[in-house]
């Protein structure tokens, strides 16, 4: 239960540093979006049980602020933690660069489905796709500057709250 | 011991049974959960805003004497401006109102002003939304047209407890009833794609065929008056282009949105007065 708080306490961080970023960003007209970040200390590090808690709870939170139906990015994050906790025993998780790697390679997926179901709104789809290309290349490069500090500052609140993270085989 | 099969199943197992019990949860517990999400992290956003407030406070008292007293002048001169304006409005209200008694017209609807500071601007490729500081706590409805100094904002989408979700009119999902300046064709805007580095922009259909615009003689496009919240006549955008549509009968167009859209820092609410 610590280790859920813990690590939705530090999603709460990361909701409000970004949000702050794309509210200075939207005179460029430019939107970051870090889904990957909310899925995959938790899905590496933590048993399922918590991290499951921990990555719906923080799902949950962007749902909350997002004009989606909601629930809809919660599905989206449960789904990426439940496939990446099945591959985990065959990855080196306990390697920063991994880390960021599945944290690209899952925000590419969450990004992608999220535009297919949004996207349709749009008078015209083809065109909207630039500018998502465009915000998906922009939060790629931001995932990998923050996501070694993100994940440094999730292992050491887990530390700091005494909860022991599960030992690596 | 279970068989390994199962145990790489078990997690897929209990997201699927977790998604079963999430679609049959009553959509009063789902609002319910929103709602609380959502105030939990309002403060944060406030507490950002009011920071934001702080240091444009600190840049302004770098200013010296000289600058202020200037801006002083500019502003005494512009409030004088505006006061020729007030009674000009005045006496047009007035006749307004005489000929509503003469020819016995419905009035137009009337609106308190409420002014609110942007708390948080959040534009997509998806989406097009921004949280301002008043909410339940100042009288805010759902609906509510929401203008700045340019035309048309939006109009609020959600109201919470001491903030609003104000849906932009450069939001794909936003629709409206307009026409174009001098003319009162009734015509239907959307909201567009949002480009990187570019002004907001809306898409319009149904235009007459003898509406001609271009990017070098564009035309005003205003709110008509019909079928929603908004008042007539408040500017929405520019027309950059207009090209006849597939059906021959009408034309579609763009709209180039203002700029200022992207930087707000202030919005006006138009509450109405007396809500249907």
């Amino acid at each position: 239960m610590r280790r859920t708080v813990v690590i939705f306490l530090t999603l709460l961080v990361l909701t409000g540093i970004i949000a702050q970023a794309n509210h200075y960003l939207t005179t460029r007209h430019i939107y970051l979006f870090v889904g990957g970040l909310f899925v995959t200390f938790a899905a590496l590090r933590l048993p399922f049980g918590a991290g499951f808690g921990a990555v719906a709870l923080g799902g949950l939170l962007l749902d909350s602020t997002l004009p989606v139906r909601f629930g809809t990015l919660t599905l989206l994050f449960v789904t990426a933690y439940t496939v990446i906790f099945n591959m985990r025993d065959r990855l080196p998780r306990e390697e920063t660069a991994v880390r960021v790697l599945v944290a690209l390679i899952s925000n590419l997926a969450l990004f992608l489905v999220l535009s297919f179901v949004l996207v349709g709104d749009a008078p015209s789809p083809g065109s909207a796709w630039l500018r998502l290309f465009f915000d998906l290349l922009c939060s790629q490069i931001v995932i990998a500057l923050i996501g070694p500090w993100f994940f440094a500052l999730q292992d050491r609140a887990l530390l700091l709250a005494r909860t022991e993270p599960i030992t690596l085989d | 011991m279970q068989p390994k099969r199962f145990d790489q199943a078990r997690p897929f197992l209990t997201l699927g049974i977790l998604i079963a019990g999430w679609l049959v949860v009553p959509v009063a517990v789902k609002s319910f959960v929103r709602a609380s999400f959502f105030e939990f992290q309002a403060p944060l956003a406030v507490a950002a805003s009011h920071v934001r407030d702080l240091q444009d406070y600190w840049g302004l008292r770098l200013h010296s004497n000289d600058e202020l007293i200037q801006a002083g002048r500019d502003l005494g001169r512009l409030t004088a401006s505006y006061e020729d304006k007030v009674q000009e409005n005045g006496a047009l209200q007035d006749e307004i109102g005489r000929l509503e008694g003469l020819l016995r017209l419905p009035s137009y609807a009337d609106f308190r002003l409420e002014h609110a500071r942007v708390v948080q601007r959040d534009f997509s490729g998806w989406w097009q939304q921004l949280v301002i500081r008043k909410g339940k706590n100042f009288g805010i409805p759902v609906g509510a047209p929401v203008i700045f100094a340019g035309g048309v904002v939006g109009r609020v989408k959600e109201v919470r407890a001491y903030t609003a979700v104000v849906e932009l009119i450069s939001d794909p999902s936003v629709r409206l009833a307009a026409k174009v300046e001098g003319d009162d064709h009734p015509i239907s805007y959307q909201g567009g794609n949002n480009p990187t580095f570019g002004p907001p922009e809306g898409v319009i259909e149904f235009v007459p065929l003898n509406i001609y615009a271009s990017s070098t003689i564009p035309k005003t496009l205003l709110t008509s008056g019909l079928g929603g919240v908004f008042p007539p006549n408040l500017v929405i955008g520019q027309i950059t282009s207009v090209e006849p549509g597939t059906d021959g009968l009408f034309k579609t167009g763009e709209v180039r949105l203002d700029p200022r859209l992207s930087s707000l820092t202030e919005v006006t609410v138009l509450v109405p007065i007396n809500p249907e």
